[in-house]
């Protein structure tokens, strides 16, 4: 029996290739993501192991925040010193690191990396643990000298001798490029600044008696644990947080495990896509085999073979298609690691491709993902086949399975169909954000398995309509092609289903980001009265240099100044409140229109209060008039009176939990040297917003790193970033939609087999290679439409109900990109041609008397 | 049956009364020492307005003369003719349209496109070509088949018997110069074969057709006016008026001809071809 199945694996190994695909994609990306990550991740941890100092010592940090305040965190300088008194310590160090700052070269261009990472400025002091050493020039002498690295150097243009000016938190500096220095590790992506330690406290910090951390040495024989208890018995650990070489090096891979992480989930949603999609494939091609086979199989009953043995002998074809598949795609993935580890170099992050990990995990998982998909798929066709009648195999019935009735699909497909609308008109009717989300998926699942159940029988309506128009349109050949489609529902379905998935989950998304568009524009409308906004791209905070210089550009009236303050509130019911409070100045309503429930403006801004989000307000038992204690970080408290509740649509806009802000003098005063992260401008009275634009953009030329918008700029930015979002769904999409045309092209040529005689016929009686090509394609093409029409269906249906959700968080706007559908469905139409390209042309190759010879 | 084909010719009928003709054909498989000569320099007038039937033991080649003749396959030399125009160096979409428009064909099995109705089947070829149909002969094809009340049914429906008779009104729909039936019957009971030969028999006394058949059926080839014999690639004789008897009778001489000393005493050979035991042969 072994033998068989072997010889029927090799037989059909044409027939298996779009399978074997489907598999090796899947896998690829399973395992290029997990080769990518371990790699990176073994590459940082090396990197922070060996350059973390053997303990290190850090200010206390009380909460984290997700917006900065543009304030670094400090503790004294003369720390170092109490520090290297400690008994077991070599040497104890006051470094200076700063990641608060832009750079930018004497052509007023930012010198800091393209790809988001910091730009660091820090002290030059060289131990056995620095990642750099001196390549070229000297050591930076006093104010006014740096180094570079060299990455940044060579990316940017930058050379010894250059000037730069460096926008620090206490103010704007120029130095001098004396030295270039190089990483003796793996570069991290980031641009690095040095100065000499002097100059970092006075330029950076704004003291020459404050640093950022203490990096202590260990005297030989002493262990870092020990020297960290040591000196936290000396020093305390109230004020100060202490980290062994290990921890350290823990932490800061932590923090940039949030990015690569993003990453790890992008790529693992990517093989999702590919395995769901895959499935349909795989379940396809098993089907139309064993429908071809069935007098094969027929046969092996009848010699004797029980249902068992030949159940086995499929799920064995599918085993060995799993091996193959999943060997070829480690291998693949190996490939796709390589081009990401590239990437991640062309984005400044220097990884070489030899450094590359793979770990016990990657294989496993890859050969589990790959034998389980095709196991899956495979396993109804087996079921299918065993039940195959020894009958069959002297029967002359064509095609096994395609008159069986879909009645148990009506009733399953109905019965889950009811359950997800039930769950999706609950989610549209729900009125909490939690409830309704989690309807949300629940209904979103449910309606999708149902679609995919009840597909087939949506297949003769739905076709009935769309290629209605064949048979005027395109003759007998259209008539021809629409009946094919209409042949075997199952076949049809399954095959549309691949591409269902792919575009509900577009229809859903472009509905929901084209309402979440329409929604930030009205608010902007709504909310937004400035003439012009200054802002960094991504709310990082500016010097105040910047305040200043905009103040004085001719033409500017009001200036009203943003500055976020991470705070901790405690709510009267007991809950602790970390978020991101804003502080503003006080004519407010002048560049912004806040909706109030109680209060206004002046009574939230007065000294000593402050107003919040109605709703949240109210959850946690907070009136008008509620007194709140408020922590700040560096250990600030004080006590706010609540003088207002706003009632915005986004109150929680920006990741700000509460929707809490105060007068500006709050926020100086608890956190002082704190940077803005925006500025509200107003043209002075007589001129014109036309003319005071170019000279707004004057005053901040020396600042590449700002912005100046408009109420248009500003969509266009909300809109970008939600276009980020989309075109992560389209990158998807776009793999969805690849495997997906693997998926018609595999049934094409499949059914192009199976009608081998039939397609001989046709040539005999007179039918031209082109009217053959053309019956395919536009078989291919209902197919790809159908497929098309019912995802677009469904994901307008979930669309709406993303939008319901959303509209609990305010976005209240439905906008349905119509637009964009209608180009989904031409699309869908173009990829049933392309799919239909090489099947067609192989079918119009056919000797026509070996079609009809064919058996 | 006995009547003159020339009589019955339909309007078109040229002078010379010949619908197909081959000069030389010959059709080799293979190259160098494996060479294999399928046909072998045959020639051959078909009569227009004649039912003549190709005989022959397997591998004699009557299938691939049928094939040559009906533009579905090349020749390795020699020249065809379908009525005055050569299709020997046509191209392949030439051929297609020749097929289409002036031949009409008639398969052992599978002659039915099975997404289409009968009546769909039977206009296929003029569908394709995008002419309408002569309503008034299409009528009479369906009556004189007897197809009536199976026009709208799909294949799978019909008999094996009916779905032959439909797909001889298709050959037959189009008023083809010539209709190609490559063993007809080899799929049927001997009932249902015998009313497919009397249809094509009927096709070209009453409605003027020309029909060519192969067939190992000795049977079969009785309906015809001509029996054309073929062994090894050559045709190597010929009867007028043919009997099932008298075919049977000369096949004998042929087949074992070839290898030993024929054997005519023999009349209960139980491997001898009849119409009533279908056959898989080609």
């Amino acid at each position: 029996m072994l033998k068989a199945t072997l010889r029927s694996f090799l037989a059909h190994k044409g027939r298996l290739l779009l399978s074997a695909l489907a598999v090796v994609l899947s896998v690829a990306f399973v395992a290029g993501s997990l080769i990518f990550s371990d790699t990176v991740t073994r590459t940082f941890d090396r990197l922070f192991a060996s350059t973390s100092a053997d303990v290190t010592v850090n200010p206390r940090k009380d909460f984290e925040s997700s917006v900065p305040s543009g304030a670094a965190l400090t503790l004294p300088a003369s720390l170092a010193r109490r520090v290297a008194g400690v008994d077991g310590v070599e040497d104890a160090h006051a470094d200076t690191s700063v990641e608060n700052l832009s750079v930018v070269d004497d052509r007023n261009k930012s010198v800091s990396p393209t790809s988001g990472a910091p730009t660091i400025a820090t002290d030059w002091y060289l131990t056995d643990r620095s990642p750099v050493k001196l390549t070229s020039g000297h050591v930076p002498r006093g104010d006014g000298e740096a180094l570079l690295d060299a990455d940044t150097a060579d990316s940017k243009d930058v050379g010894i001798g250059d000037t730069l000016t460096v926008h620090a938190q206490p103010g704007s500096f120029k130095v001098r490029i004396v030295g270039i220095a190089t990483f003796t590790t793996t570069n991290p992506g980031a641009a690095l600044l040095f100065l000499d330690t002097k100059t970092a406290q006075t330029r950076l910090l704004g003291a020459p008696d404050r640093a950022t951390s203490i990096s202590v040495t260990a005297a030989s024989g002493v262990s870092d644990a020990e020297l960290k208890s040591r000196i936290a018995r000396q020093i305390g650990t109230k004020d100060f947080e202490l980290k062994t070489a290990a921890e350290q090096a823990e932490s800061a891979a932590k923090q940039l495990g949030g990015f690569l992480d993003v990453i790890k989930y992008v790529m693992l949603g990517f093989a999702g896509i590919a395995v769901l999609v895959g499935v349909f494939l795989i379940v396809n091609t098993f089907s139309m085999l064993i429908a071809q086979r069935t007098r094969e199989l027929g046969l092996l009953r009848a010699l004797g073979a029980d249902r068992r043995q030949v159940r086995r002998s499929v799920l064995t074809e599918a085993v060995l298609l799993g091996l193959v598949g999943s060997t070829l795609g480690l291998a693949a993935g190996i490939g796709l690691a390589t081009g990401l580890i590239q990437l991640m170099s062309a984005f400044g992050m220097n990884l070489t491709s030899a450094d590359m990990v793979v770990g016990w995990a990657t294989p496993v998982s890859s050969y589990a993902v790959g034998l389980g998909v095709t196991f899956v798929a495979a396993y109804l066709p087996a079921r299918r086949a065993a039940v195959v009648s020894p009958m069959a195999a002297l029967s002359d019935a064509e095609i096994a399975g395609v008159g069986r009735p879909l009645r148990v699909r009506a009733v399953v497909g109905a019965i889950v169909g009811a359950l997800g609308g039930a769950a999706l008109v609950g989610c549209a009717t729900a009125d909490t954000t939690s409830t309704s989300a989690s309807l949300l998926g629940l209904g979103v699942v449910l309606t999708l398995v149902a679609t995919v159940i009840a597909g087939p029988l949506l297949v003769r309506p739905v076709i009935r309509v769309l290629g209605g128009a064949f048979p005027a349109l395109f003759g007998p050949v259209g008539l021809l092609s629409q009946r094919n489609a209409l042949r075997n529902p199952r076949r049809t379905g399954a095959t549309a289903a691949a591409l269902m998935v792919g575009l509900a989950l577009v229809g859903g998304m472009s509905v929901a980001s084209a309402s979440m568009t329409k929604s930030f524009d009205q608010q902007i409308d709504k909310t937004l009265g400035a003439d012009f906004v200054v802002q960094n791209d991504n709310f990082v905070p500016f010097p105040k240099e910047v305040t200043d210089k905009v103040r004085a550009t001719d033409g500017v009236g009001l200036v009203v100044r943003q500055r976020f303050v991470p705070v901790a509130v405690r709510f009267p019911d007991g809950k602790r409140l970390e978020t991101t409070a804003a502080g503003y100045d006080a004519r407010l309503d002048d560049v912004a229109h806040v909706a109030y429930a109680r209060g206004d403006t002046a009574a939230a801004l007065a000294d000593g209060h402050l107003a919040m989000d109605a709703d949240y307000a109210k959850d946690h038992g907070a009136r008008v008039g509620s007194v709140l204690p408020v922590e700040f970080p560096d250990g600030g408290r004080t006590e706010l009176t609540v003088a207002a509740l706003t009632d915005q649509d986004t109150a929680e806009g920006f990741g700000t939990r509460g929707g809490i802000y105060f007068g500006i003098a709050v926020a100086e005063r608890y956190v002082p040297g704190g940077q803005e992260s925006a500025l509200y401008v107003n043209a002075s009275d007589g001129t014109s917003v036309d003319r005071l634009r170019p000279a707004l953009e004057r005053t901040l030329a020396p600042y590449p790193q700002l912005k100046v918008r408009d109420q248009a700029d500003y969509k266009e930015l909300i809109r970008n970033q939600i276009a980020v979002l989309l075109y992560l769904v389209y990158a998807l999409l776009g793999l969805a939609i690849v495997i997906a045309v693997l998926g018609v092209v595999n049934t094409l040529a499949l059914s192009v087999v199976e009608r081998t005689r039939e397609i001989g016929l046709l040539r005999a009686i007179g039918l031209s290679r082109r009217q053959l090509r053309r019956m395919i394609r536009l078989e291919s093409v209902v197919i790809a439409v159908f497929g098309a029409v019912l995802g677009l269906g469904l994901g307008l249906v979930w669309g709406v109900c993303i939008q319901r959700v959303l509209a609990l968080q305010g976005m209240k706007a439905l906008e349905i990109p119509w637009g964009t559908i209608v180009l989904v469905v031409v699309g869908s139409a173009v990829v049933g041609i392309v799919a239909a390209l090489l099947p067609a042309l192989r079918a119009s190759r056919m000797n026509v008397l070996a079609a009809i010879a064919h058996e | 049956m006995s009547t003159p084909a020339a009589e019955h010719a339909p309007g078109r009928a040229e002078a010379d009364g010949t619908a197909a003709r081959a000069r030389a054909l010959t059709k080799a498989y293979g190259s160098g020492e494996t060479t294999v000569l399928a046909l072998d320099s045959v020639d051959v007038d078909i009569a227009r307005g004649s039912f003549t039937a190709v005989m022959g033991p397997s591998g004699s080649g009557k299938s691939t003369l049928m094939h040559c003749l009906a533009g579905l396959d090349t020749v390795s030399a020699g020249q065809v003719w379908l009525g005055d125009t050569e299709i020997t160096g046509l191209k392949d979409r030439d051929l297609t349209r020749l097929r289409r428009d002036r031949i009409g064909f008639m398969f052992q099995s599978f002659n039915l496109i099975p997404t289409l109705n009968a009546v769909e089947n039977i206009t296929l070829p003029m569908d394709i070509a995008g002419q309408k149909p002569d309503q008034k002969w299409l009528d009479q094809v369906i009556d004189t088949l007897g197809l009536r009340d199976r026009l709208k049914h799909r294949p799978t429906q019909l008999s094996g018997g009916q779905q032959q008779r439909v797909a001889c009104a298709r050959a037959l729909a189009s008023r083809p110069e010539l209709i190609f039936a490559d063993e007809p019957t080899g799929n049927l009971d001997s009932r249902a074969g015998l009313e497919v030969l009397s249809f094509l028999r009927q096709a070209v006394d009453d409605l003027g057709q020309t029909v060519v058949m192969v067939t190992h059926d000795p049977g079969a080839a009785a309906h015809s006016d001509l029996v054309l014999f073929l062994a090894d690639g050559r045709i190597v004789d010929e009867m007028a008026q043919p009997t099932a008897e008298a075919v049977l009778e000369r096949m004998r001489l042929f087949s074992g001809g070839q290898t030993q000393a024929p054997s005519p005493g023999t009349p209960g050979d139980p491997d001898a071809p009849s119409l009533t035991k279908p056959t898989d042969e080609d």
